[in-house]
């Protein structure tokens, strides 16, 4: 691959050469962007909020990690098609409904049960809440001003976007976004929490580190970010300074661990809506027949793809038949072993398989 | 002690104990990951089980787009992560098998994990530990290889996982009796 691009282009010609590797061009592009929406955001950095200077600095090592992450992920062969020709497809018309549903409703998880998708609304909205309100604090893109007395004016990239009153509902909610994001996340952790622990399914296949560490990573943060509040309002402020810290090093520590553990499938979930259109889009276009059965089962371009991207790796599956194996619909395929077994060619017999579900 | 899930095809009655106990499995959420085939259906009464074989260079997880599917460190391929398939069915096309299953409804794929809370710490898979013919085993290398030896009639009809599959596997397949005319007492 690398041969064949240096041959078809001049060297020193894209501007991708200015850089030295992906990596570096996507850091540079990002930090480039960051400081730039910065600059309009804080009126020339004129309103930067020095209190949260280690939660900028921590982002920055969490960009880092995530494009370390990203960028192996996606140069393996089959993420690699499925982003390319996910690109492509991305203005279908079903697009924005397929990701509403995978992406912010989660139609999938409460069909695998309520209790589930709860959990998972819980969790996943109000981490999506607190992101909103702290990315844009921490890089002064939003900020407050009092102008006039007992009014507050929210500036979001330099505007003024409303006057506020400082005690209305607008201005509580604005001040209690994080309480409610810490809420929602700590009962919807406790109730993940109890399903490892009690549901005997998931039991079977929980892990201290993968499974657990994440959500008491959430559950440290939460709860922590509640203190906060609870010492400004109850305490006076006792021992605040402390748990701001605190509280910092908790945030630090999850997102520089975000793009390498279980909570990793936030950056990567977009991907299934790719693969969604993927498959609606090639099976309109041409369905691949079984070999044996004729069956329609799969697209011929995903057929093609998997036969492409095994290849890649090495694995070849081309039968004596005159066949690829990937061109067989699955019970013919699973015959069609049998037959390899026993010598007789039990994938030719037009038989629907038996009984395959263990209902009596 | 390593062991590894042996599939000696022919003691098969067709009873179906292994699909049952397979829903049985924690994790499983009581579906079955495991087939059972007639190898004959219109002649004659013989099946054969097929399950994942558990390959060392597995094409399922090579061309899983999102990193899904885990190879454990006993050698199992595992079930797809729940929170990172994307339901691309790559795998069921890839599989040269045909063994992973699709539910549409949850956009997931499953798929045999040798029961990996039970296989990891050296208990017998549940389709294993229920068969009541020996048709799946769950035994050593040494005791693979004693098998072998007993069977060794060398008249070129010994039946293993190499020639018939399509990479090296994990689970060992063997078809030694009825090819050999070696009669078997259960």
């Amino acid at each position: 691959m690398q041969a064949n691009t240096s041959i078809t282009k001049k060297p020193g010609s894209s501007v991708n050469d200015a850089f030295a590797s992906h990596f570096a061009k996507s850091m540079f592009l990002t930090i480039a962007g960051l400081l730039i929406l910065t600059f309009i955001g804080t009126r020339m950095f004129t309103h930067v909020d020095l209190n949260l200077y280690g939660y900028m600095v921590g982002t920055i090592v969490f960009i880092g990690g995530f494009f370390y992450r990203f960028i192996a992920w996606g140069e393996r062969p089959p993420t690699k098609l499925f982003i390319k020709k996910g690109l492509k497809l991305l203005f279908r018309k079903s697009t924005p409904k397929t990701a509403v549903n995978h992406l912010a409703i989660y139609d999938f998880i409460r069909n695998r049960g309520v209790y589930r998708w709860v959990q998972h609304i819980l969790i996943g909205w109000g981490c999506v809440l607190a992101f909103l309100v702290t990315f844009p604090l921490v890089f002064s893109w939003m900020y407050f001003t009092m102008e006039d007395n007992g009014y507050y004016t929210i500036v979001l990239f330099g505007m003024n976007i409303m006057n506020v009153k400082a005690d209305g509902i607008i201005a509580w909610l604005s001040y209690n976004a994080l309480n409610i994001a810490a809420i929602m996340v700590t009962a919807g952790v406790c109730m993940a929490l109890y399903r490892r622990l009690k549901n005997m399914q998931a039991r079977a296949e929980q892990k201290f580190m993968y499974d657990f560490l994440p959500l008491y990573l959430l559950l440290f943060i939460s709860i922590t970010g509640l203190l906060l509040t609870f010492q400004n309002v109850v305490l006076h402020g006792w021992m605040q300074p402390q748990m701001s810290l605190i509280h910092q090093f908790s945030v630090i520590v999850t997102l520089i661990y975000l793009p390498f553990g279980k909570l990793a499938h936030i950056p990567f979930r977009p991907l299934s809506v790719f693969a969604r259109n993927y498959r609606e889009h090639y099976s309109e276009q041409h369905m691949k027949e079984c070999k044996v059965c004729g069956d329609q089962f799969v697209s011929v371009e995903q057929s093609n793809d998997v036969i492409q991207v095994l290849d890649v790796n090495e694995i070849d599956f081309n039968m004596n038949d005159g066949f690829n194996l990937a061109e067989l619909c699955l019970p013919c395929r699973r015959k069609y072993r049998i037959a390899k077994f026993s010598g007789f060619a039990t994938h030719q017999v037009k038989v629907k398989e038996a009984n395959q579900n263990a209902n009596g | 002690m390593k062991k590894r899930l042996y599939l000696e095809l022919e003691n098969c009655i067709g009873c179906r104990s292994c699909l049952a106990a397979c829903t049985q499995c924690g994790g499983h959420e009581e579906r079955n990951r495991n087939y059972v085939y007639d190898v004959n259906p219109l002649v004659n009464r013989q099946t054969m089980p097929l399950m994942c074989l558990h390959c060392v260079n597995p094409a399922c997880a090579r061309s899983c787009p999102a990193q899904a599917i885990q190879i454990h460190e006993t050698g199992a391929v595992l079930s797809a992560l729940v929170e990172k398939c994307i339901g691309c069915q790559n795998c069921t096309i890839a599989c040269p098998y045909g063994i992973p299953k699709f539910d549409t409804e949850q956009n997931l794929m499953y798929k045999c994990d040798l029961c990996i809370d039970r296989s990891k710490d050296g208990i017998p898979p549940m389709c294993a530990s229920v068969c009541p013919t020996n048709t799946l085993q769950w035994l050593t290398d040494e005791e693979i290889e004693a098998k072998q030896k007993q069977f060794n009639l060398d008249n070129g009809k010994w039946v293993t996982s190499m020639p018939y599959l399509e990479g090296e596997t994990n689970v060992k397949v063997n078809l030694p009796g009825i090819l050999q005319g070696v009669t078997k007492l259960f």
